[in-house]
Parts: structure tokens; sequence; C-alpha cells
């Protein structure tokens, strides 16, 4: 996907393991994200990928089989790291600007 | 919102926010914004702020309700159901006393400063994330308050978090920092606690705290702690905006940046060294060492992505950075042997660690722990063994910048004690690194200022000359301080999970 | 086994915080309690501000309005986070299906003409004065001195800005869903001579050294303008067949009348301080001498131009608010010596 394999830094976000919601978006994150791992510390799941990381509300809704806002990740995002490039009615985009 | 098909959320929610601003002609800029100047900061086009969320007061309230109702429920629910037994053993509740004493009142300072940036900046857009940042401070201040209310109740040492916070000389390590913060101008507070404090160090403070609270049985506190690391994620969205904002908006913010970006690494990394220790010695069960912490929440995250980002403007990683690192392997052993050798005069208690906790300090700190320090922890057995405890006579010599006591080491040789000094006006001022001495040397003028609290006792002005009267007036009670093992919080714990139904039936007539 | 353990009884030590047992005895605190009441640092501060070293980080001195003890005044709503937030989402909910309903219906564009004026050049550039209420307010939340008493400041100013919201989200709808009518209520804000007045007082406000002044200023053109607007104009407009005028209105109205519950009881504490009582009724009696009768000036040219859209005895009314309020205020000023 990027030319630049040598040094792709690494973009994360943890979520509350909590609830079944929770479940949903991060099964919809590694369906989004090909290369994303996830591993999983007391209460918490991380997950990262290579220089970017894409929650798509579509994919989201579809696993849910309800609607969901964007704004519903509040509830279930703990932490990230990387910069929010994008935070629309339809994704949420977390990669490094530079 | 039925609108959204007409405004995208951009748009809608610059309309509600930003757009409310309008340019002020009855009094002048200057007057209305009047702390924004003397940093020599320059902004010239404030509508140059990126709103980095887009939460209405609708959607925010929303969202926030139904957070804050899940998080009561979970409160409510373990308070009824003695939840509290079920901890992995009482003294993990130390970690927690530290939490309440040390961290909620600067939840509080966050929440009333972050209403000065929501008045005093110029810019709506930053003003508008102020406000929300500030009423969200407020709820992690009482959601903190209210989690660990009903431990209160059972165990010592959370009932005068307030006033030890302005008293206990330990807790003058958080409180000065956050006072240094709020104490300086507008954008340095921004930078200091928006971006080094929320985004650079905060997953070092909260997620090994909930982790840990999570790995012992403490369901509310993980519950309050996530439930608020998810506020803190919009928090870091506003820290990094802020400094991408500033070092865009003029080359010549740059090296002020930087400075604060050194200066407020070093502050903060400081006071993260009392979780340093609380992660390594106070949790029963442990979840992770600082180390790992350190090397996956700073090294990885911060030096190996953020600031590779940050290179882009000619930011540099932050001074001393190198000595934090080389730190890892020694921080929270010299830290928590300091909180063992004075916890008579600490609203928490201590204790050796057991030989399953020696054994995975080993394993974990390979380079060190067998060498340097479980020594000192086998001496502190057997003077225990001998029907003693080993207590520090007399006060610790505390760092003028930090506060931390002088117990750091010098880089490279963990055997010798490090210090610093400066003078300034005549005055010798101490410090217990280089990086304390260089954030006092760039200020000396506010650092002589710390109400420094080993001083103010030998001033006379903390209750009395004695040791019992400094504890009064710090608010301790009997039970709070000194050994664990055999202290009134043990004790309980003992007699609560003593299996014989007398206990229950004698409780009961009570 | 661990049913017997949850069954045990087991008496808890204290029954809540320390500061809190001296203040009330060992009583279970509400939630309100533990959160607010002695939370705010206040001594062995470490530095002194940069941006005003004549003060402590928190201080009584910032206002000449003080109270002996900041914690004799509670808020008589018991806000604390989590039943501030669940109210207003309840308010914005609310609000939200009403703004629904309206879309729905086309009810502002059926609305008749002079009430179409009223709402687009009069009530929508309001929001202006709310987002000003929320930067006075919130330099209160900041300045303030006790947990109580900045705890309502800090809601109040989240308030405005969410009343600022409100009415803009008026706006958007009543233009379709575009930005539009925003920018012309701006425009009206800033340039139409009904609306200067107000813009004026507000912007004198802001730069109020002393937070108090700022605050308890605007809540005099508060007391002006919510009456005048939200309910007078209410009223007129059921008889005048503007139900969508009325329908926004009344969130208003439901909204200021929990916000006076607050600001009333903080008024009262200051002036029946036992020791700053005095010096309170004087500070408070030169902030009305100051800007009461600029504030009934303003508000009477909006009245001005809301009879020249609709004609409904709006002066009248302001003019009889005047009366009203003065008395009132005259009643607060008087209340030690009544007592």
């Amino acid at each position: 996907m990027t030319s630049e394999a040598t040094d792709v830094r690494k973009v994360g976000v943890d979520l509350q393991e909590a609830t079944e919601d929770t479940r949903r978006v991060v099964e919809a994150i590694e369906r989004d994200n090909e290369d994303a791992t996830v591993s999983y510390l007391p209460g918490l799941v991380k997950i990262q990928a290579p220089g970017r990381l894409v929650v798509r509300r579509q994919t989201v809704e579809d696993l849910l089989g309800r609607p969901w806002e964007t704004h519903e990740f509040q509830l279930a995002i703990v932490s990230y790291y990387g910069h929010i490039a994008e935070w629309d009615d339809d994704e949420i985009v977390i990669k490094w600007d530079h | 919102m039925a609108n959204t098909k007409k405004l995208s959320m951009k748009q809608r929610y610059s309309a509600l926010t930003r757009d409310l601003d309008w340019e002020s002609s009855y009094v002048s800029e200057e007057e209305l914004f009047p702390h924004t100047k003397f940093e020599g900061i320059k902004i010239h086009d404030w509508a140059k702020w990126e709103d980095p969320f887009r939460l209405t007061i609708d959607a925010y309230c929303k969202y926030q309700a139904e957070k804050d109702k899940r998080l009561y429920a979970v409160l409510d629910g373990f308070a009824q159901s003695q939840g509290h037994l079920t901890l992995s053993d009482a003294r993990y509740l130390n970690a927690m006393k530290l939490f309440l004493q040390g961290v909620t009142p600067l939840e509080y300072q966050a929440h009333r400063h972050f209403g000065y940036l929501a008045r005093h900046l110029n810019g709506p857009g930053p003003r508008f994330a102020a406000l929300c940042q500030s009423i969200d401070e407020l709820r992690h201040t009482q959601t903190e308050i209210h989690t660990l209310s009903n431990y209160n109740k059972y165990y010592g040492g959370l009932h005068s978090w307030s006033k030890m916070h302005d008293r206990v000389w330990y807790l003058s390590v958080p409180k000065s920092f956050f006072d240094d913060a709020i104490s300086a101008g507008p954008f340095e507070f921004l930078i200091a606690i928006g971006f080094s404090f929320e985004y650079l160090l905060t997953n070092l403070l909260f997620v090994p705290f909930m982790s840990g609270a999570s790995f012992n049985g403490d369901l509310p506190s993980m519950t309050f702690g996530f439930s608020a690391q998810s506020d803190e994620s919009r928090h870091m969205t506003l820290g990094l905006e802020a400094i991408k904002f500033l070092l865009e908006q003029d080359e010549g913010n740059v090296p002020i940046v930087q400075g604060w970006i050194d200066k407020w690494f070093w502050r903060g990394y400081r006071v993260t060294a009392l979780v340093a220790g609380m992660l390594d010695y106070m949790l029963p069960r442990k979840v992770m060492s600082w180390k790992e912490a350190f090397e996956l929440y700073f090294e990885e995250q911060m030096l190996g992505g953020l600031f590779k980002d940050l290179e882009f403007y000619g930011i540099t990683p932050p001074r001393h950075v190198e000595h934090a690192i080389a730190e890892k392997d020694l921080l929270s052993h010299q830290v928590y042997w300091t909180l063992y050798s004075f916890s008579f005069a600490a609203a928490f208690t201590t204790t050796v660690p057991e030989a399953g906790e020696r054994a995975w300090l080993a394993e974990q700190y390979p380079d060190t722990f067998n060498t340097f320090y479980k020594p000192r922890w086998d001496k502190a057995q057997a003077i225990i063994d001998g029907g003693g405890r080993f207590f520090f006579q007399g006060l610790p010599q505390l760092c003028q910048t930090c506060q931390i006591p002088m117990v750091f080491t010098e880089p490279g040789d963990p055997t010798t004690l490090c210090q610093r000094h400066s003078v300034y006006r005549g005055e010798r001022f101490d410090f217990c690194s280089d990086g304390c001495k260089w954030i006092f040397d760039r200020e000396p003028e506010k650092y002589v200022q710390a109400w420094m609290p080993v001083h103010q006792i030998y001033q006379g002005n903390c209750g009395g000359p004695s040791v019992p009267e400094v504890l009064a007036w710090y608010g301790i009670q009997d039970g709070d301080n000194g050994e664990y093992t055999g202290s009134l919080d043990h004790l309980d714990w003992r007699r609560w999970h003593a299996s014989e139904p007398a206990v229950a039936s004698t409780t009961k007539e009570s | 086994m661990q049913y017997e353990l949850r069954q045990q009884v087991i008496e808890p030590r204290r029954k809540t915080f320390q500061h809190l047992i001296e203040r009330y005895g060992d009583r279970g605190a509400s939630r309100y309690e533990e959160g607010t009441i002695d939370v705010q640092a206040t001594e062995n501060f470490h530095y002194r501000p940069l941006w005003d070293p004549a003060h402590e980080l928190y201080d009584q001195d910032y206002s000449a309005l003080k109270l002996t003890d900041p914690y004799t005044f509670t808020d008589p709503r018991q806000y604390y986070y989590a039943p501030y937030v669940a109210s207003r989402a309840e308010l914005h909910e609310s609000f939200g299906k009403t703004l629904g309903y309206l879309e729905s219906r086309d009810l502002f564009d059926r609305l008749p003409d002079g009430w179409r004026t009223v709402l687009m050049q009069l009530m929508v550039p309001l929001r202006h004065y709310e987002s000003g209420a929320q930067l006075v307010t919130v330099n209160g939340a900041r300045f303030a001195y006790g947990t109580t008493v900045e705890q309502c400041l800090s809601y109040a100013a989240f308030d405005r800005i969410g009343n600022a919201q409100l009415l803009s989200r008026v706006g958007i709808t009543a233009a379709g869903g575009t930005a539009d009518a925003l920018a012309d209520a701006k425009r009206a804000w800033v340039d139409d001579g009904s609306l200067q007045g107000l813009r004026r007082l507000v912007e004198e406000l802001l730069v109020e050294r002393d937070w108090a002044t700022g605050v308890v200023g605007f809540d005099l053109v508060d007391r002006m303008l919510y009456p005048l607007l939200y309910r007078y104009l209410d009223e007129a407009a059921l008889l005048g067949g503007a139900g969508a005028y009325s329908l926004v209105a009344q969130h208003l109205t439901g909204w200021f009348a929990d916000h006076r519950r607050w600001i009333d009881a903080l008024i009262a504490a200051w002036v029946t301080d036992e020791q700053h009582g005095a010096a309170n009724r004087s500070a408070l009696g030169a902030i009305v001498t100051a800007r009461l009768p600029q504030a009934i000036e303003a508000v009477t040219a909006v009245a001005t131009a809301i009879d020249g859209a609709i004609d409904v005895g709006a002066i009248d009314a302001v003019r009889r608010q005047a009366q009203e309020l003065t008395a009132a205020l005259d009643a607060t000023m008087n209340t030690e010596e009544m007592a």
C-alpha cells in the first residue's frame, strides 16, 4: 500500500474490552485494516497498524445491525497514538502527519 | 440532528462553535485577551486551528450521560455487593490512596485552568475545546472521588485527600508540578498539560494504573479509569493539535515550544516516578513493569512515533530524555525504597516485597534488581525478622524543582547519589538531576518561591517540631501510615477473610 | 463460602471523608457533597501566577464579592457532573425533537412574517450574546473561590454555549439546513442598531477584571432579556399564531428557571454573609448602579425592534419588567436589614 516500507511507523488505538458493541467495533477495525494486530491487556484491547488505521461507520453498522454514529466511538476508546487526521460522519482515520 | 443532510459534520461543528465568535469593536482585542502576548508566542491566524474533534453540546451531553450511567451502575453494584472484599489484597489500595491524594487534585486543577484557556485564548476553536476539557476534568475529579468513596468507608488513608494534597511532603511533588503549569502563561500551560502531560505521559500514568486495578479486582477503578480515558483521548487530540498549531503559526515559536517540551517532559516524568513505584511494588498482582510500560508507551509510541512527526517542524526529542531512558531500570526501586523508608510520615503503608514479587522484580530487571536492590530488601527483611522495622530517622533533603527526596543516582552509576546545585541571589539550591537543575536555572525566580515541605517543617509551619505533631497537621490518622503488615487495614482484611462463621456472627452483633 | 462473606455485616470505619465529617458530622454524605465540598486547594501554593503576580493561584481577592466560607453556599440543584450532563442530555434531546417536529411540519416557513423577522433577526443573533455569556461565566469558573461557587459557574458556562448552539440550530433549521441564516444573524449582531446596546454591554462585561462584576452585570441583562424574549413573547406568539416561536422559547424559559435557582442562591449568600455581607451589598449596589440602566436601555432597543415587527407591547413589557427588577434588587439588598 505504501511505498516507503522501510520506515512505516505504527499507529494504534486502545479500546475498552467491556461491551458487546466494542467487540463488533474491534471486528470492524480488523476487517478494514488488514495489517492490524490485536492484543489484550486486562480490560483492554490494543490495536496497532503500520502507518494508518481507519474505523468505518458502514462496516461497524453492518456488524452491529443498527445505525452507528462515529461519535459513538467515544464510548469505546481509551487511548490512541498517532494523529486523528479525520473524524467525520463516515470514518475516523488515525495516522502520522509527517 | 435532522440537519446533517445539508451541513457536513465539520461545517455544522464549525457553525456551532467557532462561528459564534465575532470581532469586538467596543473594546480592543488587547483588552479582551490580555494574557496571550507576554510569552512571546506569535499567532497570525487563529482560524487555522483545526478542530481536533467535533462534538457539539447535544452529542457531548448524550454520550457523557451514557458513560456516567454505566459507571455509576458499576459503583453502586460494587458497593452493594461489598465488592471491596474481593480485591486481591487490602494492600492493593495503597496504590489508590496515592492516586486519590496525588492525582485527583490534579484533575481538579486541570478543570479550573482549562476554564482559564476557555476564556483567555483569542481563538474560538481552541476555547471551545478547552471548555469541554474543563468540564471533563471536573468529571474525572468527581468520578475518582465517588469511585474511592466506598473504600474510604472501610480503609485508611483516603479520608483527607484534599487537605493532604496541600500539606503532605510527597504530595508536593504532584502539587508543585501543576501549580507550576497553571502559574505559567496560557500557551505554556497548553504545552505543559495539553501536550506534554496529556499526550506524552498520560498513558504511562493511566493505562498501567487501570490495568492494575482490573488485575487486582478493583472493578470500579478500572471502569472509572477507562471511562475517563475515553475523554482523555479527546484531550490528547487537543494537545497534539495545540503543538502543531503553535509550530505552524510562526517559526519564532519553535524554540520557545522546544524549551517548554524540554522542561515539561522532565517535570512530568519526575511525577510519574511515583507511578513507577506503584506499578512495580504496590500492586499485589503485577500487570507490567515500569520498564515495560516506559518502553511501550514512551519509547515506542512517543519517541518512535510522535517525535518523528515533530521532526518536520524542527522539534527534537526532549532534553535529558537519555537520562530517563537510562533510569528505567532503576527508577521504581529507588522511589519505592524511599517511600518504604519514610512511610511513617505517609498516608499509605509499605511493606517488603514478598518472595514471589522479588522473583518477578529480578526477572523484569535482570541487570539491576539482584545486584543493587535485593540486598536492601534482604536487610529490611532481616530487621523485621528481628522484630523491628526500618524507617529512615530524620527528614530528607528535597530537590528544589521536583521536590522528590534526593534519592536518584548519577547517570551510569547506580551506587552514587546524584547531587546538583545552583546558587541564586547568594543562596544555594539543590537538585536531584541535571534535568531539574536545568529547569531551575532557566527560571530561578519562580522556583525559589516553592513551598518546600521539609523547610516548612523546620520553620515550624507544620503543626509543631515533633513527628506526631506534623502527622496530626497532615491529617494522618492512626493506621494510615507505616508498615502494612499488622496495620489496621491488614488486621481488618484478615478478620473479614477469616473463614469461620464466628467472625460473621460477632460483626453482626455490633 | 463466597455467599457467607457477602452476608457479613461490616461496620464501616467512617461514613464519609474527614472534611465532611468535620462540617456535618459522621453521616452518609451525598455524591454532590463528596464531589464538591472542600475540593479546591486553599493553602501552600507554590508559585505566583506570571499573569497576575499580585494574587495567589486561588484567591478570594479576585473579586470584591466574598464569602466567609464558600461552602456555606451550595447549589440548590445539587448538580455534580453526572446529574448535570444527564439533565442537559434530556434538554437537548427534547429540543432536538421540537426542532424535528417544526421542520417536518414546515412550521418555521409558516410563521407570520413579523414573527419570522423577530426569530431570525433578533432571537437567532442572540447566539452571540450566549457565546459572550459563556466567556464571562467561564472566567468566574476559573477565578471564583471554592468549588461550590465555581462548579455552578462552570455548568452555567457550558449551558450558555449550549444555548448558543440551540439558537444556531434554530437558524440552521429555519434556513432549510444551511448556514445562511447564521451569517445574517452575525451581521445583525455586529451591525443592527437594535442589538448594539446589548453587544456593547457584553463586550464591556467581558473585560471586567472582577469576575463577579462581569457575572452579576450579565445577570442583570439576562433578567431583562429572558423574560421578554422567551416568556412575554411566548405568550404573544400563542395569540399571534406563531407556534414555532413558542415551542422554541419554552426550552429557554425552562433553562432560565433552572439557572436562576443557583444564581439567586449565590446572591442571597453574598448579601447575608456574616463577615462580608455589608461589603458585598455595597459592591452589588455599585454593579446595579453601573449596569442596570444600561441593561434596561439595551433591552428596550430590542423591544422597540420587536414592536416594529409585530407590535405586541414589548416596550411596555420591558418598562414593567424594569420596575419589577428594580424592586426585587432593592429587596435583595435589604435582606440583611430585614432579617
